[in-house]
C-alpha cells in the first residue's frame, strides 16, 4: 500500500492518533507544492459540428458537400489563408488573437459510436469504444489524487460519469448557496454533531454516514469559503454563462478545487442547422470571454486551463434537413495562457478520405490530450488515471 | 413467521408491508406467506398508456404502404416524448399499488439486467410489457422473446446486422451482459454468433420481422458445435452452460438478498435453477431458504432512488401535481426509469450514493411529505411553533415540490402500532447509537412527526 492511500485510509477510519503528526505536516507539504493548477472542461453536449465551428473555407468539398449549410466567406473569420471560425465565435477570435487558444482538429478515437450516450460515456470514462466503463477519467482521477469530493465540482445538479470514480465522487452543484442550505438543517446538523464515535462501520450504513458527514462538511467549506467573492464581470444572461460565473466565483475565492466541470447542450442539429448553431457557438463564446477577463482581472486565469470538447462531430455531407446527422471526429478547443502550441495545433481533416459511413477519419486520439492535459497540467501520472500509457501531444 | 422476518421478506419482494397487513400475515408459516406471494403475481397485467394516436398515424401508413416523412416522424417523437414521461409515472405509480408485488419487483430487476432505450413509445412501452410477462417464467423463452424485441434490435444493432456486414453489439452483449458475463466465451463466438442473428428486424407496428434476405444460412461454429444456427440454436446452446445459471443466480442474489455474494448460497441456487431455468422456482426456492434471513443479509442493502421513493409512496401516499417533479426527482437521485446510463444498467449499491444524492434522500422524506420540515424539540416541550413553521416552510419550498400527501391513509394503518415500535416499521435496521441517543431527546409529538424524523435518517437509505 503506498503511503498517501494509507493516510487516506486510516483518516478515513479517523485513526488520525495513529499517524505521527510530522507525517501529516509532510502530507501537507507535499499536497501544497502540487500548485494551484486548475481545468475547467466545457462539455458540448449533442454533437457539435465542428466542420461549421472551424471551416475550411478554401475547400470545394466542403461547399460540394454543404450546398446550403455550407459557411461563405461572409460568415466566417478567417484564422488564415483557408481556415476560419465561425463568426459568431468572435469573442474567442479575440482571445485566439492574444495567444490564448489552441486548436486541435481531427481529434476522435478507433471504431467510432454515433451515439450520443455511448460516444458520451467513451469520452467521459476515456474508454476503449468497445469497453464499458463505470468510473470517468475525473472521477479516477479523485480516487488517486483527490484530497476531498470538492476537488472537483461539476456545476449543474447531477454528477456526470466523468466526475465518478471507483471510490470516490466529485461534487455537483449549480449554487453552492442552495446545497448548504439542503444540507443545513438543524434536525440534520444535530445528528452530526451527535455522532461521537467516528469508528463508523465499513457496512453499508457506515458508508451513509461518512457520505453525509462529508457533504456536509463539502457543501460547508464551498459554500463559507466562496460566500465573500461577488463576481463583477458581466456574463451573458443564460444558463451557461450562468455556469461560468459561478465556476469563475469558486475559482476567484481560491477553493481547494483542481477540475471544474461545465456544459452547454442543444448542438444535435439534424434540422436546419444554421441558425441553431450560431446562437449556442456565440452564446458559448461570449462567456469564456467573460469568464477569461474575469480570471484575468483576478490574476488566476494563468493557473486555469480549459478544454472544450463534443462527444462527436458531424457528417461532412448535410441531410435533407438543411442540418447534419452524427458523424465522428471533431476539434477540441485547449485555452489558457502559456500554451505552447498556439492557433492552429494540426491541419485540418482531410475531406476526401473518408470512411464508409462518409465520415472523417480521426488523427488525435482524444486520450493523448487527456494524458497531456494530466501529467503535464495536473501533474499526476497519467497512466494511473487513464488504464494505459498514450503518447503526449506538445500544446502545454 | 416472525414479524422481522416476514418485514425482511416484504422489503426484499415489494417495497415493505404496512402493519396492518403485516398483522393480517403475521400467524401464517413461511412457506404459506411466500406462496401466497407467488400465486398473487400469476397473473401479468400489462402496463399501457394511451398511444392510439401513434398507432393510428402507423396504421395509415402502413395501410397505404407510404413511408415515413420528416414531419411526421418529428411529429410522432413529439407525442411519444410526453408519452413516456406518463408512462415513467405509471410504472412509479404501478409499482407503489401493485397487487402483483413479486412480478413488478422482478420487472424492475429485469430492466437493469435487458437493459434497453427508445424514443418510441410504442416499441418501449411493448419491451416493457415483455419483461413484465416473462418476469417468473422460462428464462430460455425470455432471452430469445428479448432478441426480437423491436427496441432491442434497435439498441443493440441488431437491426443493422446483416449477412455482408454482421454487426456483433448483440451478440457480445448477449454474452457478456445478458447470459454468461465478462470471459467465458472468446471473440470468435462473438463473431460466428452475430451471423446467426441476421436477417433481424421489425415493422413499424413494432412486430418482429426475420428478412431472410439478410440473414446467413450458412454453417457457424460456436462453443465447439457447428451448424446452420439460427438465433434461437445461439441462445439454446448458451443456456447449456451451467454458467448461464450461475450468471443469473449471482446476479439475483445480489439484488434480493446481499451486495456480497456466498458462494455456497448461489451453488445451491445454480442446483435449482439449472434444471429448467424455471425462474419462479428459483425465486420460491430464494425466500423459503434459511439463509435469506440471516441476520447480516436483514437490513444490509442501500436503496435504489426507485425503492426509496416507491417506498416512501407505500407508507405515505403521496401525488405530485406536477408529473415532471417526479421524474425531475429520480434525475437528481441518480435512476431515471426508462432511460438506463447505458447497456451495462446502473451499477447500483454505493454507487447510488455521492453527496449531493446522501443530502437529497435526507431531505426528501421532509420535503415531501411535510412541507420540508422536520421536528427537533427537546423533550419535554410542546413543538408550539409547528404549525406557523410548516406554513411558512410551504411558502418557501412549495414551489419546488408540490404534492399532497395522505397522511390519513398513513395514520389508518399505523393506529394499532405503538409510537415506541414505529422504529421497526419504518426501518430495516437498527439505529446508529448516537443518533439514537439524540431521537430520543426529542419530544415525541405524533406519529406523522416521528415518521419524518426516522425517514430523515441514514438508516431509511437501507431495505
Amino acid at each position: 500500500m503506498d503511503r498517501r492511500k494509507f493516510l487516506k485510509q486510516s483518516s478515513l477510519a479517523s485513526s488520525l492518533f495513529f499517524v505521527p503528526s510530522f507525517v501529516r505536516a509532510f502530507e501537507e507539504v507535499a499536497a501544497n507544492k502540487l500548485g494551484y493548477k486548475r481545468l475547467v472542461i466545457i462539455q458540448l453536449s449533442g454533437g457539435n459540428d465542428g466542420l461549421n465551428t472551424v471551416v475550411p473555407f478554401r475547400n470545394d468539398l466542403y461547399y460540394k458537400e454543404r450546398p446550403t449549410i455550407g459557411l461563405a466567406q461572409n460568415d466566417i473569420i478567417k484564422l488564415n489563408d483557408e481556415v476560419g471560425l465561425n463568426a459568431s465565435l468572435a469573442p474567442l477570435k479575440r482571445l485566439y488573437d492574444k495567444g490564448y487558444v489552441s486548436i486541435i482538429n481531427n481529434v476522435g478515437y478507433p471504431n467510432p459510436i454515433r451515439s450520443h450516450f455511448r460516444s458520451m460515456d467513451i469520452w467521459q470514462t476515456a474508454s476503449d469504444s468497445n469497453q464499458y466503463s463505470q468510473s470517468g477519467w475525473i472521477g479516477r482521477y479523485l480516487d488517486t489524487y483527490g484530497k476531498d469530493p470538492h476537488s472537483a465540482i461539476e456545476i449543474d445538479d447531477s454528477l456526470s460519469l466523468a466526475m465518478k470514480g471507483e471510490r470516490m465522487n466529485a461534487i455537483a452543484t449549480k449554487d453552492p448557496k442552495i446545497m448548504y442550505n439542503l444540507s443545513k438543517g438543524p434536525y440534520l446538523k444535530n445528528i452530526n454533531k451527535h455522532l461521537k464515535d467516528k469508528h463508523l462501520s465499513e457496512h453499508n450504513l457506515g458508508y451513509l454516514y461518512k457520505s453525509m458527514i462529508a457533504a456536509e462538511s463539502s457543501a460547508k467549506y464551498i459554500y463559507e469559503t466562496s460566500k465573500t467573492v461577488t463576481s463583477k464581470k458581466e456574463y451573458p444572461k443564460n444558463k451557461f454563462g450562468k455556469q461560468m460565473k459561478t465556476t469563475a466565483q469558486l475559482i476567484n475565492s481560491h477553493v481547494q478545487t483542481k477540475v471544474y466541470y461545465t456544459s452547454l447542450g442543444g448542438f444535435d442539429t439534424h434540422v436546419n442547422q444554421k441558425a441553431t448553431q450560431k446562437r449556442l457557438l456565440n452564446m458559448y463564446a461570449e462567456s469564456v470571454e467573460a469568464f477569461v477577463e474575469d480570471l484575468k482581472a483576478n490574476n488566476t486565469f494563468k493557473d486555469t486551463l480549459i478544454l472544450t470538447f463534443s462527444e462527436f462531430g458531424r457528417r461532412v455531407k448535410q441531410n435533407a434537413s438543411v442540418g447534419t446527422d452524427h458523424g465522428t471526429a471533431n476539434n477540441v478547443f485547449i485555452i489558457g495562457e502559456n500554451l505552447k502550441s498556439q492557433g492552429l495545433y494540426n491541419n485540418m481533416a482531410s475531406l476526401s478520405d473518408l470512411d464508409d459511413n462518409g465520415d472523417l477519419k480521426f488523427e488525435i486520439d482524444f486520450r493523448t490530450i487527456y494524458a497531456t492535459v494530466l501529467d503535464k497540467w495536473l501533474e499526476v501520472d497519467d497512466k494511473k488515471v487513464l488504464n494505459k500509457s498514450f503518447s503526449q501531444l506538445n500544446f502545454i | 413467521m416472525k414479524a422481522n422476518h416476514i418485514q425482511h421478506l416484504y422489503r426484499r419482494v415489494g417495497f415493505g408491508i404496512l402493519p396492518t397487513a403485516l398483522q393480517n400475515v403475521s400467524t401464517k408459516s413461511k412457506k404459506q406467506i411466500v406462496d401466497d406471494l407467488i400465486k398473487a403475481s400469476k397473473d401479468s397485467t400489462k402496463l399501457e398508456v394511451d398511444i392510439s394516436e401513434i398507432k393510428d398515424i402507423v396504421g395509415g401508413l402502413m395501410m397505404s404502404g407510404s413511408k415515413l416523412d420528416a414531419d411526421t416522424r418529428r411529429k410522432i417523437q413529439k407525442i411519444s416524448r410526453q408519452k413516456q414521461l406518463e408512462l415513467n409515472v405509471s410504472w412509479i405509480n404501478r409499482l407503489a399499488n401493485s397487487s402483483e408485488v413479486l412480478r413488478e419487483k422482478m420487472t424492475l430487476f429485469w430492466a437493469n439486467h435487458f437493459v434497453c432505450e427508445d424514443n418510441s413509445i410504442v416499441y418501449i412501452q411493448q419491451f416493457n410489457n415483455t419483461l413484465r410477462e416473462h418476469a417468473l417464467g422460462n428464462f430460455g423463452d425470455f432471452v430469445k422473446a428479448i432478441s426480437k424485441e423491436a427496441a432491442m434490435t434497435k439498441y443493440l444493432n441488431t437491426k443493422q446486422n446483416r449477412k455482408q456486414k454482421p454487426n456483433e453489439n448483440f451478440a457480445r452483449e448477449l454474452m457478456e451482459l445478458f447470459t454468461l458475463g465478462e470471459g467465458h466465451y472468446t471473440e470468435e463466438d462473438i463473431k460466428e454468433s452475430a451471423r446467426a442473428f441476421t436477417g433481424y428486424s421489425h415493422n413499424l407496428r413494432g412486430e418482429f420481422v426475420f428478412r431472410k434476405r439478410q440473414h446467413d444460412y450458412t454453417d457457424k461454429t460456436f462453443f465447439e458445435k457447428t451448424g446452420n444456427f439460427t438465433g434461437e440454436d445461439v441462445i439454446d446452446i448458451i443456456l447449456e452452460k451451467r454458467q448461464c445459471a450461475k450468471y443469473i443466480c449471482t446476479k439475483i442474489y445480489r439484488y434480493f438478498v446481499n451486495d456480497a455474494v456466498s458462494e455456497t448460497h448461489v451453488n445451491e441456487m445454480t442446483d435449482i435453477f439449472f434444471k429448467d431455468y424455471n425462474i419462479e422456482n428459483l425465486m420460491q426456492f430464494v425466500f423459503t431458504s434459511n439463509w435469506f434471513y440471516d441476520e447480516k443479509n436483514i437490513g444490509s442493502k442501500i436503496k435504489s432512488p426507485v425503492e426509496f421513493l416507491v417506498g416512501l409512496k407505500y407508507t405515505v401516499p403521496v401525488m405530485f401535481k406536477n408529473s415532471r417533479q417526479v421524474l425531475q426527482i429520480q434525475r437528481l437521485l441518480g435512476q431515471t426509469l426508462l432511460d438506463p446510463p447505458n447497456v451495462a444498467g446502473w451499477k447500483g449499491g454505493r454507487n447510488w450514493i455521492d453527496s449531493n444524492t446522501i443530502v437529497l434522500r435526507l431531505k426528501l422524506p421532509s420535503l415531501l411529505l411535510n412541507n420540508a420540515y422536520i421536528s427537533n424539540v427537546k423533550n419535554g416541550n410542546e413543538d408550539g411553533f409547528m404549525d406557523t413553521n410548516k406554513e411558512e416552510f410551504k411558502k418557501k419550498y412549495g414551489r419546488r415540490f408540490n404534492t399532497e400527501t395522505d397522511w390519513n391513509y398513513f395514520e389508518k394503518h399505523f393506529k394499532n402500532v405503538l409510537l415506541q415500535d414505529m422504529d421497526s416499521h419504518i426501518l430495516a435496521c437498527p439505529v446508529n447509537e448516537d443518533a439514537k441517543t439524540y431521537l430520543q431527546s426529542l419530544a415525541k409529538v405524533s406519529k406523522q412527526e416521528y415518521c419524518i424524523q426516522l425517514m430523515s435518517l441514514p438508516e431509511y437509505q437501507m431495505c
